[in-house]
C-alpha cells in the first residue's frame, strides 16, 4: 500500500515542476488579457454605480474622490414626483407574465416540433420564420402594434405590452428550448410511450423535469430581455404602464439631465437580473441527463 | 401471456424497403431471438411490434388481437432498450413504478409490485438511487424491473446487453435466461451476438436485408444452416466455407485444388461448389492415412479449454477446433479427418455469406 502511494506521489510530483518558463509567460499573458476584458465589462458598471453615490456637482466636476451620499437613491425612490417605484412594479409584472407565457409556448412548441414527427417542411418553415422574425428590428413592429392595439383598446395597457414582449422574445426562447428538448433522448419518450404515458403525460412527467435547467436559463434570459426592452414600451405605454428603462430615460429632460438620479435608477434596475442570476445559477448547469442512457 | 403472429409484415421508408414480407409465429411463452448483421432490420422489426414504428403492410397480432393501429401502451408489451432509457430524474423505484402510476394504481400496491420485482432482480438496496448513481449492470436490472412490473404479455428486448462489459454480459445473460424460466413470458429479443442467440433462444430467427433467412432452434440452425450466410453467422469460430470441385461421376467427393478430397454427406452436382464444415468437425492426426487430408499449420491459438488451429489447404484457409492440446508449430504438416456427416453443400455459394 505504501509502495503504491509512493509511486503515486512520484508520478504526480514532478508534473508540478514541469511548467517551463515559456508556459508561465503564456499563462501570465492569458491572465492579463482576461483581466483587461473584465475591466472593459466592469468599468461602466463601476462608473454608473459610483455616479449614483455622487452629488450632481461632484459628478459634473469629474471628481474621482468624493464623499458618498444617498440623495440620488432617495430622490428616485421616495420623491413625490418620481414614478420609479411604479416603473419597477410595471417591469416586474410585464417581465414575469411575458416570461411565463414565452416559456409555456416555447416549450410546447419545441416538444411538438422536435418530438411529434412533423414533416420536415413544417419544422423548417416554422423555425426559419421565427429566425426572420427575430432579426426584424423591434422598432419596425412597434408602430404597427401601436395602431393595432389602439384600435382594439389595448394601447397603454399591460395586456398590450405583455403580448408585444411575448411575441418579441418567443423566437429566441423557441430556439433555446429546441436545443434542450432535442437533448432529451428519444428513447426516454419511447419508454414513456410504452409505459402508458399519453403525450401530455410524457411532456409533464418526463420531458419537463429533464429540461428544467433549460427552462431556467431560457426564463432568465427572456426576463432580462423584457426588463431591458426600450423601443416597444416607448411606443406602447404612457405614464401608468411605463417600465424601468422608460423611467430611467425620463431623467434626461429637455433642459436638464438629472445624472445622479439616472445613475441611481440604473443601479437599482440592475438588481433583479443580478439576483436572478445569483439564485438560478445552479439551475443553469447541464448534465442532469447523465445516467439516462448508455 | 400471449402468442405473437407476424403476417407478411413490411416496412418501407419512401422507396427503401427495410422489412420485406416477414411472417413469423411466436408461441405463448416462447423465447425468440432475432439476429442478423447491423442494418438487417431486426431492431426495426422489434420496434414495429412495439408500436414505435408504423407498419407499412401486413398484420401484427398479439394474443389474437390485431395490433397494427394500437398505440404502444395498449399492446400489452414491455420493452428494454439498448440504452436502458431510464428516467434520469426518478429513483429506481419510481422508474419501475412509473407505468403503474400512470395506470392509477394505489401507492401500497405499487410498492409491493416494485418490491417483488426488486426481489427477483436483487435491486433491494438500490431502490432509492437515481440512475446516474447506479453501475451499468444495475441500470440494466432497473430497466428489466421496469419491464417486469407491468406484467406484460410480451417482453421486447433491443440488444439489452450490448452496453455491458464482457464479464457482466455473460452474467446478465444467465440472469435473463433464469428470469424467463421463472416468468415464462413470451419474449422477443434482438441481438447481433450469436452467442447470446444460441444460449438464450428457444428459436432463432436469422434476418438479412429485411428478410428471414431461416427459423429454427439454435442447434437446428447450427447443424443444418439453410445457406452459407446462416452457417457463417452462427457459431464461433465461424464455419469453414470451402470452394471445392466435384467431379463427374463422384458426386460425394469434393476435391481441393491439390487433388485431395473431402467426403460429402449428400451428393452434389458436378462443378465448383461451396462446402460448409464446422471447425470442430475435424479430428487431427500427425501421420497420413486413408481418408485424411494434409494441411499446413499457419497459426496455433491455445485457449486452455481448446486449441484453435488455422491451417492452409490447397490455397484455402481452414479453421480447426480441437479439445486436445497440440504440440504443433506453424509450418508443420497435420492430417485432418473431416466428419463427412457434418459437411453441408451450399448451392447458393459462399458469395452471400456474412
Amino acid at each position: 500500500m505504501t509502495h503504491a502511494t509512493d509511486t503515486h506521489t512520484a508520478l504526480t510530483a514532478p508534473r508540478r515542476r514541469r511548467f517551463t518558463a515559456s508556459e508561465r509567460q503564456v499563462s501570465v499573458i492569458r491572465h492579463l488579457v482576461l483581466m483587461s476584458f473584465a475591466l472593459v465589462v466592469l468599468f461602466p458598471f463601476f462608473w454608473i454605480v459610483s455616479a449614483a453615490f455622487k452629488t450632481q456637482i461632484d459628478l459634473l466636476m469629474g471628481k474621482v474622490l468624493f464623499t458618498p451620499n444617498l440623495d440620488g437613491f432617495l430622490d428616485v425612490i421616495f420623491d413625490k414626483t418620481s414614478d420609479f417605484a411604479r416603473n419597477f412594479a410595471n417591469s416586474m409584472v410585464i417581465g414575469l407574465i411575458s416570461t411565463f407565457l414565452v416559456l409555456v409556448i416555447a416549450t410546447l412548441a419545441a416538444f411538438s416540433l422536435y418530438r411529434l414527427q412533423w414533416p420536415a417542411w413544417v419544422l423548417h418553415s416554422l423555425l426559419g420564420w421565427s429566425v426572420i422574425f427575430h432579426m426584424v428590428p423591434p422598432i419596425t413592429l412597434a408602430g404597427a402594434w401601436f395602431t393595432m392595439f389602439r384600435s382594439v383598446g389595448l394601447d397603454n395597457s399591460y395586456t398590450g405590452i405583455i403580448l408585444a414582449h411575448t411575441t418579441l422574445h418567443l423566437p429566441m426562447a423557441l430556439w433555446m428550448m429546441g436545443v434542450f428538448v432535442r437533448d432529451v433522448p428519444k428513447e426516454l419518450v419511447e419508454a414513456a410511450q410504452i409505459d402508458g404515458a399519453k403525450v401530455p403525460q410524457i411532456l409533464w412527467h418526463v420531458v419537463l423535469p429533464i429540461v428544467r435547467p433549460g427552462l431556467a436559463a431560457t426564463g432568465i434570459l427572456t426576463f432580462i430581455f423584457s426588463w431591458n426592452e426600450f423601443p416597444v414600451v416607448l411606443v406602447l405605454s404612457q405614464r401608468q404602464t411605463a417600465t424601468v428603462p422608460l423611467g430611467i430615460g425620463k431623467y434626461a429632460q429637455e433642459n436638464t439631465i438629472a445624472f445622479t438620479e439616472m445613475a441611481a435608477a440604473s443601479t437599482l434596475s440592475i438588481l433583479p437580473a443580478f439576483l436572478l442570476l445569483l439564485f438560478a445559477q445552479r439551475f443553469i448547469v447541464r448534465g442532469l441527463t447523465s445516467g439516462a442512457v448508455k | 401471456m400471449a402468442h405473437v403472429r407476424l403476417n407478411g409484415l413490411s416496412k418501407s421508408y419512401g422507396k427503401v424497403d427495410v422489412i420485406k414480407d416477414v411472417s413469423l409465429d411466436i408461441e405463448d411463452g416462447e423465447f425468440v431471438v432475432l439476429i442478423g448483421p447491423s442494418g438487417c432490420g431486426k431492431s426495426t422489426l422489434l420496434r414495429m411490434i412495439a408500436g414505435l414504428e408504423s407498419i407499412s403492410a401486413g398484420t401484427l397480432e398479439i394474443g389474437g388481437a390485431a395490433m397494427n393501429d394500437v398505440p404502444p401502451r395498449d399492446r400489452g408489451i414491455s420493452m428494454v432498450f439498448q440504452s436502458y432509457a431510464l428516467y434520469p430524474h426518478m429513483s429506481s423505484a419510481d422508474n419501475m413504478s412509473f407505468s403503474l402510476r400512470l395506470a392509477g394504481e394505489e401507492e401500497a400496491q405499487r410498492r409491493s409490485k416494485v418490491d417483488r420485482a426488486a426481489d427477483i432482480l436483487g435491486l433491494g438496496p438500490y431502490l432509492d438511487r437515481l440512475p446516474r448513481q447506479l453501475s451499468g449492470g444495475q441500470r440494466q436490472r432497473v430497466a428489466m424491473g421496469r419491464a417486469i412490473v407491468r406484467k406484460p404479455e410480451v417482453f421486447l428486448f433491443d440488444e439489452p446487453l450490448s452496453n455491458l462489459d464482457a464479464k457482466l454480459r455473460v452474467k446478465m445473460r444467465a440472469e435473463l435466461k433464469e428470469l424467463h424460466q421463472k416468468l415464462r413470458t413470451t419474449t422477443i429479443y434482438v441481438t447481433h451476438d450469436q452467442v447470446e442467440a444460441m444460449t438464450l433462444a428457444d428459436r432463432i430467427v436469422v434476418l438479412r436485408d429485411g428478410e428471414i433467412e431461416q427459423i429454427g432452434t439454435p442447434l437446428e440452425l447450427y447443424d443444418n444452416p439453410a445457406n452459407a450466410f446462416v452457417g457463417a453467422f452462427l457459431g464461433s469460430p465461424t464455419m469453414n466455407l470451402l470452394e471445392l470441385e466435384v467431379g463427374a461421376g463422384e458426386a460425394t467427393l469434393a476435391r481441393f485444388a491439390d487433388g485431395e478430397a473431402l467426403r460429402l454427406a449428400t451428393p452434389a452436382a458436378p462443378g465448383r461448389t461451396t462446402v460448409g464444415i464446422r471447425p470442430e468437425a475435424f479430428t487431427i492426426a500427425s501421420e497420413a492415412a486413408a481418408g485424411r487430408i494434409s494441411a499446413e499449420v499457419v497459426v496455433v491459438e491455445p485457449t486452455g479449454a481448446a486449441t484453435e488451429l488455422l491451417v492452409r489447404k490447397g490455397g484455402q484457409a481452414i479453421t480447426v477446433l480441437t479439445p486436445e492440446r497440440l504440440a504443433v508449430r506453424p509450418g508443420d504438416t497435420v492430417w485432418l479427418t473431416p466428419d463427412a456427416q457434418r459437411t453441408r453443400v451450399f448451392a447458393g455459394g459462399a458469395a452471400d455469406a456474412a
